[in-house]
C-alpha cells in the first residue's frame, strides 16, 4: 500500500506542476503573441526609422502578408492635473482601427470589448429574438436583482458581531466573517456590471432587434477599438470646448485601480473621462533629444493585455497625433529638403499564422525585402532595421518562465527519485519476510528468473496502479484547481496561494499535456522497476534450503 | 531391476565459523522404482542433507547421484529446478505451505510452476481435477479454501502430500513428515503415504529418526559416521 502511495502523490505531484507552469508558460506565450502581431519590422534607433509608409505598402503586397500597422513609441510624462499625479510612462501611437486587425488591442479595452461582452453574455437569459425594450426591461430587472443581492449581503455584513480573542478557532471565524465581507463586496461589483449592462442597452436604438445572441453581441462590441471620446464624456466637462479633442487609453496596471483577491479591478467612480496631459520627449533620428511637446487627453479606456511589463507603463494615444508629438511627421529641413516621416516599429499579421513555419517564411521574405529596400534608402542603415517573429520579440521573457518551469520540474523530478527508494526498502523488507516462501516455491520447482520475475511484476502492477491513481488524481486536481483553490483553501481554510492581486492572469492557467502525463506516468513504471529490481534478483538468487531453513 | 535413484559416495561438508563439519564421508544408497525406503539416524547425522542432496535441493561436493541414470551433479540450474518439479515431491516436516494461498492453490503451485510463465495460470486449470481427486483422498473436500493459518497440523501435512503428488512424480521425499505432529497425527499422516505406496506403486525416501515408523518401509537404512549402513 505505501509503495503505491509513493507513486500516487509523485505522479500527481509532476502532472500538477508541470500543467500549471505550462499552462502559464502557454499564457505568456499566447499573451505575448497577441501583442504585437506575429511579425515586427522595428528600429533599434529610438528614432525610428523613415520611409515607413513605403515599406508598408511593399510588405502588403507579399502574398504571405494578411496586414499590417506602423507603430510609434517613444517616452513621456502622463501628468492627471485632478488627482495631481505625474508619472513615467511609454508612449505608444497607434491607428486603433489598423491595431484591431494584427493584434489583440481591441480585446484588451475594457469600455470597447471586455464590458460589452459581458453584457452580451449576461443579456443572453432575455430569449430570443428579442427588442431593445425588452433587454432594457431585462437590464432593469437584472440590476434590481443585483441590488437585492448586495441588500442581502450587506445585512449579513451588518449582523457580524466580533469574535473574542479568546474564543474557540477564533481565527478562521474571523477569516469566515471576512468572506461575509468579501461576498458583500462582490455582490457589490455585480451590481456595478449590471448598472453598466443597463447603460450598454440603453445607448442602443429602441428600434432596433435582434434575431439571435451574435447579432445583440455585434450590436454591443464596436467593430473596431476608437480613441475618439463617446458622446457622454461631454457630460464630464463644464463646456464642450473644455472638453480634449483626443482620447488616450491607459495601462491598467499604471495604479489608478484597485484590484482585489479576484483579480478584479475596481474602477473610480467618475475616472473616465478625466483630463490629461502627455508629455513627450522627442528623440531625433540621430538620436539626440529635441524640445518635449505636450498634448491634452482624455482617458477613454483602458487596456488589459496581461502582460504587466506593458499594462504598468503603457498610454495609447492616436498614431498622428503622438507621431507630431515625437517630431516625427514629415518636416521641412532648413535646407529646404524633405524630411521623411518616421514610425518605430510595423507590426505585420501573417496569413496562416497558426503555423510556425509560415510565420518564419513570411520573416524571411520580409527580412529580404528589407534588405532590398535598404538598398534604395541608405539613410535607413542609421535606423538598424530588425524584422523579429512574436516569439523572438518576446524571447527573453517567454524563455525565462520557460527555463523557470524545466528547473522546478528536474528538481521534483529528482525528489520523486525517493519513490525508487521507497520501493526498494519496502521490496527488501518483503524479501526478507517472505524467505521461507521464496524456499518453498523454489523447493518445488521456481526457477530464479521466475521468483525473481514474480517480485518485478509485483514492482510494476504497484507502480503501474500508483501511475494510474496518481495521473487520474493530478488531472483532476488541474482540472478544478481554481476551484480547490477559491471554494476550498480560502473559503474554508483562509489559505490564498494564487493571489489575483498580484498575478497578471486572474485564473490560475493550467495545460494538460497527454504527452507529458505519459512520459511521467511511465517514468513511475520504470521507477518500480527499477526499485523492485534488486530485491527481485536477491529473492531469485536465495538457496532453497537456507530460506527454508530461515525463521 | 534398474535403481530409481542411486547415489554413490556422496561427500558433504558444511562450514561452521572456522570450523569445517564433514556431514556425508561417502554416504551411498539405492532407491528401487517402488521401493519405500525409510534412512534413520540420530539427530544431526546428515540424513536431511541426503534427502536434499536426492532431491537436487542441494549439491554435494562429491560424489555421484543418479536419477534414473542421469547424474543430477552435472545438471544445469535450469535443468535442477526443472526435475524438483517435475521428478521429486517433497514432503517437509514443516509442512511449508505458502500462508497466503487457499488449500486448492496450494496443491496447484507446483502445476503454476510447471506451466509456461505466459499461461502460468491458465495452464494449471486441467490439473484442478486431479489436485480436487487428490483432496478428496486424503479428505481434505472440505477444506478447498481454508488458508494453512485455517487447518490443523495434520490437516496441513496432507495438503503437503498432495502438493508433492500433483505432478505426478516418481519419487517421494519426505523428510520426517511426523515429526511437528502428535503420534496419533503422525500414525495417521504415515498410514497416508503407506497407503499411497500400496496403491500406487510410488517410490518414496523418507527420513525419520522414529523405528516404528521406519519399521512401515521395504527397508530402512541406517546413516551413521556419514555413510548409510543397512539395518
Amino acid at each position: 500500500m505505501f509503495p503505491i502511495l509513493a507513486v500516487w502523490l509523485c505522479v500527481a505531484m509532476l502532472i500538477v506542476v508541470n500543467s500549471i507552469m505550462t499552462g502559464f508558460v502557454d499564457r505568456v506565450r499566447s499573451t505575448g503573441r497577441s501583442l504585437e502581431g506575429d511579425v515586427v519590422v522595428s528600429a533599434s534607433a529610438m528614432g525610428g526609422f523613415p520611409y515607413y509608409q513605403e515599406l508598408e505598402q511593399k510588405i502588403n503586397q507579399l502574398p504571405q502578408v494578411a496586414a499590417s500597422a506602423p507603430v510609434i513609441s517613444a517616452y513621456g510624462l502622463l501628468n492627471l492635473p485632478d488627482y495631481e499625479i505625474s508619472m513615467g510612462v511609454q508612449i505608444v501611437g497607434v491607428d486603433p482601427a489598423l491595431e484591431s486587425k494584427i493584434s489583440s488591442f481591441q480585446q484588451s479595452l475594457f469600455w470597447q470589448y471586455q464590458a460589452p461582452m459581458q453584457a452580451a453574455a449576461d443579456l443572453k437569459g432575455v430569449g430570443f429574438p428579442t427588442t431593445v425594450p425588452k433587454l432594457v426591461q431585462y437590464a432593469a430587472n437584472l440590476v434590481s436583482r443585483a441590488l437585492d443581492e448586495v441588500n442581502r449581503r450587506q445585512k449579513a455584513v451588518d449582523e457580524l458581531k466580533p469574535v473574542p480573542p479568546d474564543a474557540w478557532f477564533a481565527g478562521i471565524r474571523e477569516h469566515w466573517q471576512e468572506i461575509t465581507i468579501e461576498d458583500a463586496q462582490q455582490a457589490q461589483a455585480a451590481l456595478e456590471q449590471a448598472e453598466n449592462d443597463f447603460d450598454f442597452v440603453q445607448q442602443l436604438p429602441t428600434s432596433d432587434s435582434f434575431a439571435d445572441a451574435a447579432a445583440l453581441t455585434k450590436a454591443l462590441v464596436p467593430a473596431v477599438a476608437t480613441f475618439a471620446p463617446p458622446p457622454e464624456a461631454v457630460n464630464a466637462y463644464p463646456t464642450a470646448q473644455a472638453e480634449p479633442q483626443y482620447g488616450c487609453i491607459v495601462g491598467v496596471d499604471l495604479g489608478f485601480y484597485e484590484r482585489d483577491r479576484f483579480g478584479n479591478y475596481h474602477r473610480p467612480e467618475g475616472f473616465r473621462f478625466t483630463p490629461v496631459v502627455l508629455t513627450v520627449v522627442p528623440v531625433t533620428m540621430r538620436a539626440t533629444l529635441a524640445t518635449p511637446q505636450t498634448g491634452q487627453f482624455m482617458i477613454v479606456d483602458d487596456s488589459h493585455t496581461q502582460v504587466f511589463t506593458v499594462d504598468s507603463k503603457t498610454v495609447y494615444a492616436p498614431f498622428d497625433v503622438v507621431q507630431k508629438l515625437a517630431f516625427m511627421q514629415q518636416q521641412q529641413r532648413l535646407d529646404g529638403s524633405i524630411q521623411p516621416a518616421r514610425a518605430s516599429a510595423i507590426q505585420v499579421l501573417v496569413k496562416n499564422n497558426y503555423d510556425p513555419q509560415a510565420i518564419l517564411t513570411a520573416r524571411d521574405a520580409i527580412a529580404n525585402l528589407v534588405d532590398q529596400f535598404e538598398t534604395q534608402h541608405p539613410d535607413l542603415s542609421f535606423a538598424g532595421i530588425r524584422i523579429q517573429t512574436w516569439d523572438q520579440v518576446q524571447a527573453d521573457y517567454i524563455n525565462a518562465v520557460d527555463n523557470e518551469r524545466n528547473l522546478i520540474m528536474f528538481i521534483l523530478g529528482l525528489m520523486s527519485l525517493v519513490v525508487i527508494v521507497v520501493i526498494f526498502l519496502i521490496f527488501f523488507m518483503i524479501v526478507r519476510d517472505k524467505t521461507q516462501d521464496i524456499g518453498i516455491i523454489k523447493a518445488i520447482g521456481g526457477s530464479e528468473a521466475g521468483v525473481a520475475a514474480i517480485f518485478v511484476l509485483y514492482g510494476v502492477i504497484i507502480s503501474a496502479l500508483g501511475s494510474l491513481a496518481g495521473s487520474i488524481t493530478g488531472v483532476l486536481f488541474v482540472l478544478n484547481d481554481n476551484w480547490i483553490h477559491d471554494d476550498i483553501l480560502w473559503r474554508i481554510f483562509g489559505i490564498t496561494i494564487w493571489n489575483r492581486s498580484i498575478y497578471v492572469f486572474s485564473e490560475i492557467p493550467h495545460q494538460v499535456d497527454p504527452i507529458t502525463v505519459a512520459v511521467i506516468v511511465g517514468a513511475a513504471i520504470l521507477a518500480g522497476l527499477i526499485g523492485a529490481a534488486i530485491p527481485a534478483l536477491i529473492a531469485g538468487m536465495q538457496d532453497p534450503v537456507e530460506a527454508l531453513r530461515y525463521e | 531391476m534398474e535403481n530409481l535413484l542411486e547415489l554413490a559416495d556422496v561427500h558433504k561438508t558444511f562450514r561452521l565459523g572456522p570450523d569445517q563439519v564433514q556431514v556425508l564421508t561417502g554416504a551411498s544408497l539405492q532407491v528401487k522404482p517402488g521401493e519405500f525406503v525409510a534412512l534413520v539416524g540420530a539427530s544431526g547425522s546428515g540424513k536431511s542433507t541426503l534427502l536434499h542432496i536426492a532431491g537436487a535441493l542441494e549439491k554435494c561436493d562429491r560424489g555421484v547421484v543418479l536419477f534414473r541414470g542421469q547424474d543430477l551433479t552435472k545438471l544445469s540450474r535450469s535443468r535442477r529446478h526443472f526435475m524438483r518439479n517435475q521428478s521429486f515431491g517433497f514432503v517437509f516436516q514443516l509442512y511449508h505451505l505458502l500462508p497466503e494461498l487457499s488449500v486448492l492453490e496450494n496443491v496447484l503451485l507446483p502445476a503454476i510452476i510447471a506451466a509456461p510463465w505466459w499461461m502460468a495460470f491458465v495452464g494449471a486449470r486441467p490439473r484442478k481435477t486431479y489436485a480436487l481427486e487428490l483432496l478428496e483422498q486424503l479428505g481434505m473436500k472440505d477444506r478447498l479454501k481454508h488458508r494453512p493459518a485455517q487447518l490443523s497440523g495434520g490437516e496441513r501435512q496432507r495438503v503437503a502430500i498432495a502438493r508433492a503428488l500433483i505432478n505426478d512424480p516418481p519419487l517421494i521425499l519426505a523428510d520426517e513428515p511426523t515429526g511437528n505432529l502428535d503420534p496419533r497425527t503422525g500414525h495417521t499422516i504415515l498410514d497416508v503415504l503407506t497407503g499411497l505406496h500400496r496403491s500406487r506403486r510410488q517410490s518414496m525416501l523418507l527420513v525419520t529418526h522414529d523405528v516404528s515408523i521406519a519399521a512401515q518401509a521395504d527397508r530402512v537404512v541406517k546413516l551413521e559416521d556419514g555413510i548409510v549402513k543397512p539395518t
